[in-house]
This record gives C-alpha cells, structure tokens and sequence, in this order.
C-alpha cells in the first residue's frame, strides 16, 4: 500500500471515531440531563364542591369561567389575569367585560376549545353535559357550589388552590370570614330579637328553607316568614305574607325587576302590615344574594344592617 | 213532581223549560260559588291545615261587620285580597267561555277557541316585553296588563287583515293565518325568555295563567269589556245559529254574515284581550266550557251563551281556589289546574264519539 | 200571496267565465217553474242571482217590479225561502233548532226571542211536513229524506212568497224524491207558492212542473210547458242524447226514455220482418236495429204497443184500424215487407182472430223460401187464443223447417249478416 493511502485510511477512521463520541457524547447528555433534571411537582390535584377529584398538569395559565360567581372568585384571588374567557352573564368585577364570551346555560363549545383553555370553572347551575363534552376534549372543570357562607369562604380558598394564588385568597377568605363573625356575633347574640322578614327576587316570589337566601336572613338575625313552605324557591299567596305580618321587607333588583317600594306598599291588603306601615321596605342588589361569591358576605352585612339597624350604626 | 215532569218532557217545549231550570241553577251555583270559595285561602276558614285558621264565625264577621276580636287584617285578607280575587275569576272565567262560544260559532268548528287569532301570543309578548320597558315604573301594576292588552289588540289586527280579503272574512284563512303568527310570536316570547335567563321567572305564573296579582281596580276595569262583550255576543245569538248553517243559508235568512262575523271577531278578542291582560294564559276553558254546555242545552245560542258564561264564571272561580290552597302558604298557576281537567275531557269526549260509532 | 219574479237581461261572470248569458223570463201567480239543463249551464248560479247570494245589476231580477237590491236582505228572507240540496252541520241542534230558524227574518229586533207567532208557524209548517214527530231529536241523526223535510219546514216557516229549489232530490231515494216532490206540489197548490225549483231529473220535473225554464250553456234555450219544451229535438239538442217521448198512463204527464240504437250503429243493411205484437216486438226490433239490421213490422193495429214502438224507432210498419180482423189489403201489404226482407222473426205475440193471418203470413213466407225463425212463447204463457189453431200452425211452422229459438238474443248469431 502507498505511503498516503494509509494516511488517508488512517484519517478516516479517526474521523468515523470523533463522529461517534460526538454522537454518543449527544445522547449520553441527554440521558443525563433528563436523569439527573431537578425533579418537578408537576400535578395539581383539586377536590371541588361537588367531592369530584381533578388532577390539573400545572397551575393552570389560560381559565374559562362559565359562570359569574366562579368568575368573581378568581378576580378576587388576584388570579383576573389568567382568565380568558367568561359566560354572558360575568359583568363584576368590571374587567370581566372585557373578556371573551362564551355564551351562558348552552355554551359555545367551539368557541372555549378555540381559546385552549387548561381548565373551566364553574357554578352548579350549568347543565353539566356540556362540559363532560368539553373534558372529553381534554379540558377539565371544576365546580363551585357553595350552599352557605362558610361554603363561601371555602370557595374562596379553592380558588385560591387551583390559580396558586394561596397566599391572597387565605387573606380574603380570613378577612371574609372576620366580616361574617363580626355580623353574626352580634345578630345572633343572646337577647338578640328575630324580627319577622319577607325577601322577595320578583313579586312574590320568596327565599324558603334549604335556599342561600334563606340561610343569609337567618345569619343576619332574622326570621324568614318563608322558612316553613315547602319549596326552596316558592310562590307564596298574598294572605299568607299578610297574616305573617313582617317587620322587614326587602325586595331585590336584578335585570327584569320592575317593583318599587310604593307598589309593594299599594298591594291590596299590605297596608295593615306592619312593614308597610312603618315604611321599612328596602332594595338590594340581586347580585349580592344570588352570586356565592365574595360580595354575599356584603351582602349579609347590608342585611343585617336593614334587619337590625340598632346593633350596626 | 213537576221538575220530573220537565225532565221527561221530550218535545221541545221540555228541552227549553230544562234550559231555563238549567240557566237559574247555573246562576245559583254561581252565586254559591262566590261565597264559598271567598272562605278558601292559605288562612281558611277552607284551607290547607296549615297557619293558624280563621274560623268561620271571624270569616264571616271580617267580611259583614268589619271589626271583632281578631287581628284587623282579616277584614284586609277578604275585602282586599279574596272578594276582588274571586270576582276577577268569576269575570275572566265568564269572558274565557264566551268568547270560545262565539269563536266556535264564527268558525263553525267546535275545537276552536278564542285564543286562535293570536290574542294570546300577542299578549305574551306585551307581558313579556313589560320588564324591559322602564314604563313599569311609572305606572305599576297596571303596566303589564296595559301593554299586554295593547299588543293582543294589535296582533288580532295583523291576523284579521291577512284574514279579510276584500271585505270578506274568510274563517280558513283566518284561522291558517293566526296560526302562523301565533307561532311567530311564540318564537320572540321563547326568545325573550332565554335572553333574560334565570330571569324569566316571574313571567311562569303568567304564561300558565294565574289570579295572584288581582285586585278591585282590575275588577272594575275588566267587568266593562266582559260584560258589555257578553250582552252583545247573547244578542247575536240566533244570527250565530243560522251561521252556523253556512254563509249561503245566513244570506238566504237575511243574516249578514260578514258583519256578524265580524262583530264576533271584535267582540271575542276584547273579551278575551281584557281577560289574558291581568290574569295571562288561561288556557282550555274557552274551549272546553262551551263544549260541555252543549252537551245540556244543545247548539241554540239563546241558551248555551249564558249557560256557558255562567258556567265558565263558576268553573274559573273554583279552578282558582283549588290554585291558592292546595299547596300551603304558595300559588299554584290556575292554568295548570284548568289543564289538568283539559286532558280527561278530551279523553272522556273521545270515549263518547268512539261509542257513539264510527262514521257517524 | 202570489208574487212575479221577473227577470230581464240577466247576465253574470265568475271572473272571465261568462255563465248566464241574457236570461228573460217571468214566473206566473202560483206555477211551478222547474229549472234545467245540462251540468254546467248556470241553473244554480241563476237561482243564485234570484235570491241575491251573487251580485247582479241593477234591474235584472224585479220582485213585484221592485228590483231586488232595493229590498233589504231580511225583506228578501220573507219573499224567498231557499231549500238547498243538503244541510251540514256537527253541531247538536234539534228538528225544531233548524226550523225555528226560519222565523229569524221575521224576528222584530236583535233582542226578541222566540215568539208566539213563532212557535205557531214553527208547529204548523212542521204538521204539513210531517217531521213533529222528531222535532226535538238531533237534526243529524236523522235520514237524507227527513232532513230534507225538515229543511223544507223551515222554508214553510219563513212563510215566502215563493219556494226556491236547488236539486232537492239529489241525495235522496226513490221514495225520498216522490215525498218531498208530492210535498212541495201540495204548498204549491193548496197555498199558492210559487216554486222555482232547478231539478236534474228530466222525469221528476216532467211530473211536477207547470212550466220548465230550459237553460244551455248559460243561454235560457226555451221555457213552456213539459210537453213544448221536452221533445226529442229539443233534449237532443241541449243535451246531446236521443230519446223517445211517451206519456205517463196514469198522470199524462210527459216522460222520456233512452232512444234504442244510437244512431253509431253501423246499418248492414240486411233487413229483417218481425211479426209480433201485444209488445213481444220491442225487445225484437231493439235487439235487431242495435245489431245493425233494418226492421220492417206488420201487421199491427194502431193501439197496439208494439205499434208505438215502431214508429218510435221510425219503423216501416203496416198499420191496422184497432178491433177489427186484419184486411186483405193490409195483408198484402205484410206480404210485401216480407218479400223484401231477408229473414222474418215471429215473435210470441198472443194470437186472436184479428192477427192470425200473421202467422199464415210467416206460412208463406216459409213456403217461399225465406229464413224463418220463431221465437219460443215464456213457459206457461198461453198466447193461443183462437182454440188452438194459431199452436198447431206454429208447430206447422216448425216442422216445415222454421227454426225455434228459446229467445231473441239467440237470433244475431244465427242470422247471417249481408255485407
């Protein structure tokens, strides 16, 4: 063999050979670095209100909310940001407006798996088929369903879990829960009377036993005159309110209210009830009883304020 | 005895005594009707067994003498809420049937009622409208009806104009054509109610028909319509039997069926306007009411009029204070009752035609 | 009671349709008018116009020299009271519901009920019609033949001047036609009613009409009495189909009946003699004329049956003077018609002294050689009545080679045709 020929013979093997540590050298490195990478906690595991069990990759970056309570809950653990699309209905706090809609009951499912959300919240008045649609998509949700104020504060913590923003929602959930006290410890104090209180969302139709309206009247010392029908939401007759006589009355203002304190007062028959003859009919925001959010507890503190204008001046 | 006398009578001297007896009974039982069902309510002395009942002795003092040793509302719950209550009934109940007599008439079809020209889908859509107008405020409880009388009105207009051609009134194609709007209207009603979402609450009691929202100013207001409405429908009443021969026998019996027509057209919709604007969709008993009357008094109008609007009175007098006490202390829409009779009478008229023979 | 209705120039259009053209005629007191023509040529729409259900101008139907728009609709219900051809309804109104109707254009104000008069006229009309007895069942429970009756008490108890008819006997049977047309005859009659009555049946307005107004294509083609207006000329002419024209034995009055052989048949030509009489002939002569064959008859007296029916069919026939034994002349006549014809029928005619030269007739033509057939007498039906000899010249027949058939409709295939 020629003299050059075995240098050139001798060079290619030598390169061949650094190829190969090069190429050995690669996928050793990646080996390594995926075997010896700092380990992450990866999974977030969320127990909602309905004791469903959601295992989430990561804090969820891009949230859906489908329902105007689950809404205001993340605004008020500071997690507004992350929110990316809401139904029609979410107008508080006034951010919300702005945000993508998605429709509200019947939800445009194209249009939430369009936003590539990594999580849905929800409340429990959205009919839930729609959403196991939207998981078998890969989108998981989570419930919000309080059916008191302590489910309230609780709401306010697992908003708090599933955005990480912890550290603000338990500042929220203790400053709501002080407001509560502060209410309830003075309402329902020994001594403490009960005066009589109708609430009505549209004409006649009242808060009864098991509904949130019904528990907020009780927390705010007074005592529902619906609190012995037979349904959560009933349409009560006008005799019965008449004979029941409340010392309260206090209507609610939503999109379609059109009652006023001086048609409540002509109501054939409402001028021997004590209320209308003492002119303690007040209004309150709808929202402020209906959405389970951080306002209820504003407006717990509202009611208490018209039940009991003695103990908060 | 003499009542048995006339009830065996077969000639048609005995058939009209019996219509008469029938007529003075069915004042009777609506006379009957007021006061009994003025003592049944959520507080009794006839009621549910729950709160505290006034007795008969107190009902009977707080609506005769005024004052006793019960609480000063009771004389509030009967003059104020119960007496206008079951008097607004007794007026709806009233127009309701009359009116389906002189549709059934107009459009010489038995299972017409007077909802078919579109009064009640007009009205939804004057109710249903109401909370999105500010006007409820300025004018209160007298805002809904108004606007849903108004826009019953209105809507019966549109149907009758695509009805009349050429000044004549052709009932097919009125009928065809108050269908069609009626399910148009349907659809807006269907849209306002999911646009306002769980708002659409309140407007349950009114789209099932319902007397809780009564009072005296909508009794004064409602006898006007109702009662003039029947008096002229009455007087029609045997121009509305040789209609209901055809429109060749009526000319040839002097009878000028276009302006009969139409005067029970107008007549009809007012009745039935003034009627669904304070009490909603009260359904079934224009068209169930006179069905049954003629069951007793035959197709003469100059009898199944009155015995219909009197029969209808007292039907929706008793429909409703089934409504306001069945369930304790709460309001159950009358038309649910009303419907619930509507099913087993059509059953029950299905039964009678099938054993009457086919092909008869 | 009486009133005219006249109508002068009458012309109307659906549209672009001209219906009646130029109809002229006036009733007279208490006739019965009776109204025809084909379907199609405007007799309801005419009835129509009368009682002003459609719209005509000015002058063209006067009531008592009054035009009819200037009478109001109630007054018009008090002149003319309509029966029309059926009456619908679903709803349960009685007998008597449907009659006390006829007194609404009488009622004084919007507010009157049923009055006394009311009720009486209501009893009265429904005593002449017969139909108290079920005043207070259902109207629709009862039979075509009683609604009608019922319709027609209505029409009593608007108490008119004159009855309007629009084919009442449409939906009826037979005995249903006789009782509302005997019916409507007798208010007719015993009350002076005029009747203007649109009848389909040629027959049934035959028997009760005093005049028929006759309408084609919209035009009043002749209007007189049954017996002007319904001849065959006339009927071929509207409505297209021949007939023959006899009269009821009993009434007189006239009726038609289809003619036999439309003249599509083709005619052969070969021609046939039929000996009959009694009326044994007229099936003959049909069977043979609608075969195409040209039928001579004789010799038959004038008042025999079968003597009409020839010269219904316009038949060459050899007549005799009635009651009275055949002439020679005649005879000889009978013997010419045969020498012309091809074949001679015999039919079962019954035999007497005054025809038995028929049969010696069918001997010679036998014995002349012509094709003779003779058509066996029904079994039991003696038609000898001259002691026997007309049986044994038949069975002479016979046995001299005349061929028997047990019936005339044998005879096309036995006979051979001459083309």
């Amino acid at each position: 063999m020629n003299q050059e020929a075995v240098a050139g013979k001798r060079r290619t093997i030598l390169a061949v050979a650094v190829v190969a540590i090069v190429a050995i050298a690669i996928v050793a490195s990646v080996f390594a670095f995926k075997a010896f990478a700092p380990e992450e906690d990866a999974t977030v595991v969320i127990v909602d209100d309905y004791n469903r069990t959601v295992e989430l990759p990561g804090i969820p970056d891009r949230i859906v909310s489908v329902a105007p309570t689950p809404t205001e809950l993340l605004f008020a653990v500071g997690a507004g940001d992350h929110v990316i699309g809401v139904d029609d209905y979410s107008d508080y706090p006034a951010a919300a407006l702005n945000i993508t809609k998605v429709g509200s009951y019947t939800l445009n499912i194209e249009a939430i798996i369009g936003l590539t959300p990594d999580l849905i919240v929800t409340s429990d008045l959205v009919p839930l088929a729609q959403l196991d649609q939207l998981q078998d998509q890969g989108i998981p949700y989570v419930i919000f369903a309080a059916r008191t104020l302590g489910d309230v504060v609780d709401d306010v913590r697992l908003a708090g879990n599933i955005t990480g923003h912890t550290e603000q929602a338990e500042t929220l959930a203790q400053s709501l829960q002080g407001r509560i006290d502060a209410v309830t410890s003075k309402t329902l104090a020994d001594g403490v009377s009960t005066p009589k209180v109708y609430v009505e969302y549209y004409p006649f139709w009242t808060f009864g036993p098991g509904s949130f309206g019904d528990h907020l009247i009780s927390l705010a010392g007074g005592a529902n005159i619906a609190a012995e029908t037979s349904s959560e939401y009933p349409l009560l007759t006008s005799e019965y309110v008449i004979s029941q006589d409340p010392d309260v009355i206090v209507y609610t203002i939503g999109v379609m209210t059109t009652t006023t304190a001086d048609e409540i007062a002509s109501r054939p028959g409402w001028d021997t009830i004590t209320a209308v003859t003492n002119e303690d009919i007040y209004s309150m925001d709808d929202n402020l009883v209906s959405r389970y959010g951080p306002r209820v507890v504003d407006g717990l503190e509202q009611l208490a304020k018209i039940i009991h204008p003695e103990l908060f001046s | 005895m003499a009542w048995m006398k006339v009830a065996r009578d077969g000639t048609p001297d005995g058939a009209r005594r019996r219509s008469y007896l029938l007529m003075l009974s069915l004042v009777g039982l609506l006379v009957v009707s007021v006061m009994v069902t003025t003592l049944v309510g959520t507080l009794g002395p006839i009621g549910p067994g729950d709160p505290e009942r006034i007795s008969f002795r107190e009902a009977l003092e707080a609506i005769f003498v005024g004052h006793g040793d019960w609480p000063s509302y009771y004389s509030a719950v009967f003059w104020d809420v119960r007496i206008p209550r079951v008097l607004l009934a007794g007026l709806v109940g009233a127009a309701l049937a009359c009116a389906g007599t002189a549709m059934q008439g107009v459009f010489r079809n038995s299972m017409a009622d007077p909802f078919i020209i579109g009064v009640s889908s007009g009205a939804a859509v004057g109710a249903a409208s109401a909370g999105l107008i500010g006007l409820t405020v300025a004018i209160g409880a007298f805002a809904a009806p108004l606007l849903a009388f108004i826009s019953a009105l209105l809507t019966v207009l549109v149907v009758y104009r695509m009805g009349v051609i050429r000044g004549k009134v052709h009932v097919d194609t009125l009928l065809l054509s108050g269908v069609a709007i009626s399910s148009f209207l349907g659809a807006i009603v269907s849209f306002l109610i999911y646009f306002a979402g769980q708002d659409y609450h309140q407007l349950i009691p009114w789209l099932l028909g319902s007397l809780y929202l009564s009072r005296w100013e909508y009794v004064y207001i409602a006898a006007v319509p109702v009662v003039v409405g029947a008096v002229i429908i009455y007087i029609y009443g045997r121009q509305l039997d040789v209609l209901l021969l055809g429109e060749e026998t009526a000319h040839n019996l002097g009878v000028d069926a276009e302006r009969l027509k139409k005067t029970m057209l107008a007549v009809a919709a007012l009745m039935t306007a003034a009627a669904v604007a304070f009490t909603g969709i009260i359904g079934f008993v224009g068209l169930i009411i006179p069905h049954m009357m003629r069951m007793f008094v035959g197709a003469n109008h100059r009898f199944l009029v009155p015995a219909s609007t009197l029969f209808g009175a007292s039907f929706l007098i008793w429909a409703d204070a089934i409504s306001r006490s069945v369930i304790p202390a709460q309001e159950l829409p009358v038309g649910v009752i009303t419907a619930l009779c509507g099913g087993p009478f059509f059953l029950y008229l299905l039964r009678m035609s099938k054993s009457r023979g086919d092909g008869n | 009671m009486a009133i005219r209705v006249a109508v002068s120039g009458l012309s109307f259009s659906f549209g672009e349709k001209k219906v009646l053209k130029d109809i002229t005629f006036e009733t007279r007191d208490g006739e019965f008018l009776g109204l025809m023509g084909p379907n199609g040529s405007g007799k309801t729409t005419l009835l129509r116009c009368i009682t002003e259900y459609l719209k005509t101008d000015g002058r063209a139907v006067l009531v008592d020299m009054k035009p009819i728009h200037t009478l109001p609709p109630r007054e018009l219900a008090r002149i003319f009271a309509v029966v029309p051809q059926s009456t619908v309804t679903d709803f349960p109104f009685t007998a008597y519901d449907i009659v006390m109707m006829g007194r609404v254009p009488h009622a004084k104000g919007m507010l009157s009920g049923e009055t006394e008069a009311d009720v009486k006229a209501v009893r009265g009309a429904m005593d002449r019609t017969d139909t108290w007895r079920f005043a207070s069942r259902p109207f629709t429970e009862l039979s075509g033949g009683e609604r009608q009756r019922v319709i027609i008490a209505r029409a009593i108890a608007q108490e008119p001047k004159a009855l309007l008819l629009d084919e009442p006997t449409v939906y009826l049977d037979i005995s249903g036609q006789f009782e509302i047309m005997d019916l409507v005859k007798r208010l007719n009659r015993e009350h002076g009613i005029t009747v203007i009555a649109v009848l389909h049946e040629v027959n049934l307005a035959a028997r009760y009409c005093d005049r028929i107004a006759l309408l084609s294509d919209g035009r009043l083609e002749t209007i007189g009495s049954p017996e002007e207006v319904l001849t065959p000329e006339t009927i071929r002419g509207v409505y297209g189909v021949d007939v023959i024209v006899r009269r009821d034995p009993f009434t007189h009055a006239v009726y038609v009946m289809p003619r036999p052989s439309p003249s599509a048949v083709q005619r052969h030509g070969t021609r046939v003699h039929v000996l009959c009489g009694g009326g044994t002939g007229g099936p003959v002569m049909k069977l043979l004329l609608d075969s195409g064959y040209s039928v001579s008859t004789g010799v038959l007296n004038v008042l025999d049956s079968d003597y009409q029916n020839a010269n219904d069919l316009h038949l060459p026939v050899v007549a005799e003077v009635p009651f009275s034994q055949i002439s020679p002349e005649a005879h000889a006549e009978n013997m010419k018609l045969i020498d012309r014809a091809e074949y001679v029928i015999v039919s079962p005619f019954p035999v007497g002294p005054g025809n038995i030269s028929n049969l010696e007739a069918a001997a010679r033509a036998l014995a002349s050689g012509k094709k003779v057939f003779v058509i066996a007498a029904p079994a039991g039906h003696g038609i000898d009545f001259v002691g026997g000899r007309a049986d044994s010249l038949i069975k002479g027949l016979i046995s001299s080679g005349a061929v028997e058939v047990a019936g005339a409709d044998e005879l096309p295939g036995l006979l051979k045709v001459n083309r």
